[in-house]
């Protein structure tokens, strides 16, 4: 198994490390394989993680002006690495004014991922930074739990508002749903397909609800046969509250592109696109 | 009754204010201690393996005035100041410095030994007058000797250069290991720590020669110790736009860092960590070490020709810690209550042969087992003028506020 790859270009530079902050904010623990063309950032939907799964998707040609990967064997061309996200964040974090950045597979006492970054410093010489982040390699036998995930046929497919407003909306519903304890961290997220999405909390005393309209709906929702003739009907599901302020939290720039897809009483499903990084994240329902 | 009263403008105020949060990362406790060199700062850490002293010179102030005070009992005891204050009540004082800046026009601070409170006095635009009252503990200063001038290594660098070092560092990790030899400098993880963490990150940089001010290596060494009281000095230096002086030597002997204004001084000493003996130290570094270690607990005193100096030095509180090597003889300092004249004496002329019995354990810190394998600092007693002892015997004496229980009735074994 052998991995090496090198940023030399700024903004480059200055993407990955956005890239490596928001999985740092979505999952503490994360695994991630690369492959020939692709790295990936996974959150597999194990009890730990309470349900929620994650794929964050970047072709590598998009960030790394070199890049050589060995897998574990020539018909399983990919390796399975387990790390903590902070590890890389605060390692990429000294890379704010780097020449260069290389990373790289080795093995040091035990296997890390060696993050070595030349900085450019005031007078002639450079100073080379190493960090040595500690890392788990997955067997091939688990691989099976970490692929893509299948988009779900939803009921409801639409577009969303700006995640800033979306987010100081929901801390402040979860701010109240912590005082009233039979609320027990409910969101109720619903949508229908003229463009309207509400997030609501309510128990027997209170309800509040933020409504959002005109947002539009992706065109290929309208296919599916499973929906239902009334456009305006809601699609709703509830979730923990808290697992989506953290994923409105790790959105630290307005993505691109951004879709919630849900399946009633099921799933919430949002499907991101920063710049050229695909985020795919699920929200189970709270049975 | 000994008293101290200065004064200070909006601009004084700030960096008095960065010196009082600077010291704040070292301890809880802080010593006001007024002599005619100026005000001192002063502040140690409960392990005593960190230590940290900012001088304001008379010439910082607006005005300064300080006095001793001899008390008319027996034997006319000349005491100082003996000043401690609860960072928890001061820091709050200084706060929003930029904004106190601004706002103040002057600032005066009062006190007297009578009295058991410090008063801040903040005179703002407006005319709106701030006054706080803190009430001090009676303490005596612990000081620390360095010698700086006897380190094989010294180096000055910019803070801004040691502040991204920093920053490589995880706030789980404590401890920082410098790397020099006469060609770079590295700044990385601690070994010992990184190991035993089975999640960390082990992160280095290596800092060209060119990168300092000053860059003197005269023995290759590697010295660990805990860098988060640094935090405090570097915001410090950067504040008043000043480069840290470093001294150091080999592992196990303190390292000091300094900055040096012409206002101010300001020095801060932590203990690293020691080598084991079974890591085989070269015979050569042992020796080396016994020579500095009597050097740096017996230096002459500035003081020694102020026979009728108004002011006394202080003596140690107990400094505990492990033997480095096992030949040795420790060196430290131990507890000295107020007794008879014949112990004092006796004391503070060998005073390098202070027997290991009469030190008591190390302090336990809880939750940190490194700092158990930390050597503490030396605290020295500073009067090495012995006819000073005859006519003052309670000169040098010093109760440390937490150290009563090494002594039983004032008698000093030397078995």
């Amino acid at each position: 198994m052998k991995f090496r790859a090198k940023i030399v270009d700024a903004a480059c530079l200055n993407h990955f490390t956005r890239v490596s902050n928001m999985i740092a904010k979505l999952a503490k623990t994360c695994t991630l394989r690369i492959s020939p063309r692709h790295l990936n950032f996974i959150l597999s939907d194990k009890v730990a993680s309470g349900g929620v799964s994650m794929w964050c998707e970047l072709e590598q040609e998009n960030f790394f002006n070199e890049f050589q990967m060995e897998g574990v064997s020539a018909e399983n061309n990919a390796i399975y690495l387990e790390l903590t996200s902070e590890n890389l964040s605060r390692a990429l974090k000294t890379a704010q004014n780097a020449r260069a950045l290389k990373i790289k597979l080795t093995n040091k006492h035990f296997p890390c991922l060696t993050v070595s970054i030349e900085l450019l410093s005031v007078s002639s010489s450079s100073r080379i930074v190493t960090h040595d982040i500690p890392i788990k390699v997955i067997p091939r036998k688990l691989w099976k739990d970490l692929q893509e995930p299948t988009v779900p046929d939803c009921d409801v497919s639409i577009y969303l508002p700006v995640l800033k407003t979306m987010k100081s909306v929901v801390e402040r519903m979860k701010n109240i749903s912590n005082h009233l304890t039979e609320m027990l961290h409910l969101q109720i997220i619903e949508a229908n397909r003229n463009g309207d999405l509400n997030l609501k909390i309510e128990s027997e005393l209170v309800c509040v609800t933020t409504h959002f309209k005109d947002l539009g709906n992706p065109p290929f929702a309208s296919e599916n046969a499973s929906q239902d003739r009334n456009p305006a009907r809601m699609a709703e599901v509830h979730v923990d509250i808290r697992k989506f302020l953290q994923f409105l939290s790790g959105q630290q720039v307005n993505p691109t592109k951004a879709i919630c897809n849900i399946v009633r009483n099921k799933v919430v499903h949002f499907d991101l696109l920063h710049e050229d990084v695909s985020l795919q994240y699920f929200i189970p329902a709270l049975s | 009754a000994a008293m101290l009263k200065c004064g200070m403008n909006g601009s004084q105020v700030k960096v008095f204010g960065k010196a009082v949060q600077a010291l704040s990362r070292i301890s809880d406790e802080l010593w006001l201690d007024p002599s005619e060199k100026g005000l001192a700062l002063r502040s140690v850490n409960s392990c005593r393996s960190a230590y940290g002293c900012v001088l304001f010179s008379p010439l910082f102030f607006q005005h300064y005035q300080w006095s001793t005070s001899v008390e008319m009992n027996d034997n006319n005891r000349i005491s100082n100041l003996n000043c401690k204050l609860g960072i928890k009540s001061i820091l709050p004082i200084f706060r929003c410095l930029n904004s106190l800046e601004r706002n103040v026009e002057n600032c005066k601070i009062f006190t007297r030994s009578d009295k058991c409170k410090v008063i801040f006095q903040f005179f703002c635009r407006h005319g709106i007058k701030r006054t706080h009252n803190v009430c001090f503990q009676e303490s005596q200063p612990l000081q620390v000797i360095f010698e700086k001038n006897t380190c094989s290594n010294t180096l000055m660098i910019q803070p801004r250069v040691l502040a991204e070092a920093i920053v490589l560092f995880t706030s789980n990790q404590e401890e920082v290991t410098l790397a020099v030899t006469p060609l770079n400098a590295c700044i990385k993880s601690s070994n010992e720590e990184s190991m035993d963490l089975t999640n960390s990150v082990y992160s280095e940089m290596f800092v060209g020669p060119d990168e300092f001010d000053f860059f003197q290596i005269g023995v290759d060494t590697e010295i660990t110790f805990c860098f988060k009281e640094l935090k405090g000095m570097l915001t410090f230096s950067e504040a008043i736009r000043a480069p840290i002086s470093i001294h150091f030597d080999i592992p196990g002997k303190p390292i000091g860092l300094s900055i040096d204004d012409m206002l101010l001084e300001a020095n801060f000493v932590l203990a690293t960590l020691a080598d084991e003996p079974s890591r085989g130290s070269s015979p050569q570094s042992t020796c080396l070490s016994q020579k500095r270690k009597r050097s740096d607990v017996v230096c002459s005193n500035s003081k020694a020709g102020e026979k009728n100096s108004k002011v006394t030095e202080y003596v140690s509180g107990k400094a505990a810690r492990k033997r480095l090597y096992p030949d040795e003889t420790l060196t430290d300092i131990s507890t000295l209550e107020n007794c008879g004249s014949p112990t004092v004496k006796r004391v503070n002329r060998d005073i390098t042969e202070v027997p290991e019995s009469s030190v008591s354990d190390t302090e336990e810190v809880p939750g940190s087992p490194y700092l158990r394998k930390f050597a503490c600092m030396f605290f020295g007693a500073l009067s090495s003028d012995p006819r000073e002892h005859f006519d003052n015997p309670f000169d040098n004496l010093a109760t440390a506020s937490d150290s009563e229980e090494d002594m039983n009735n004032g008698s000093y074994s030397t078995s």
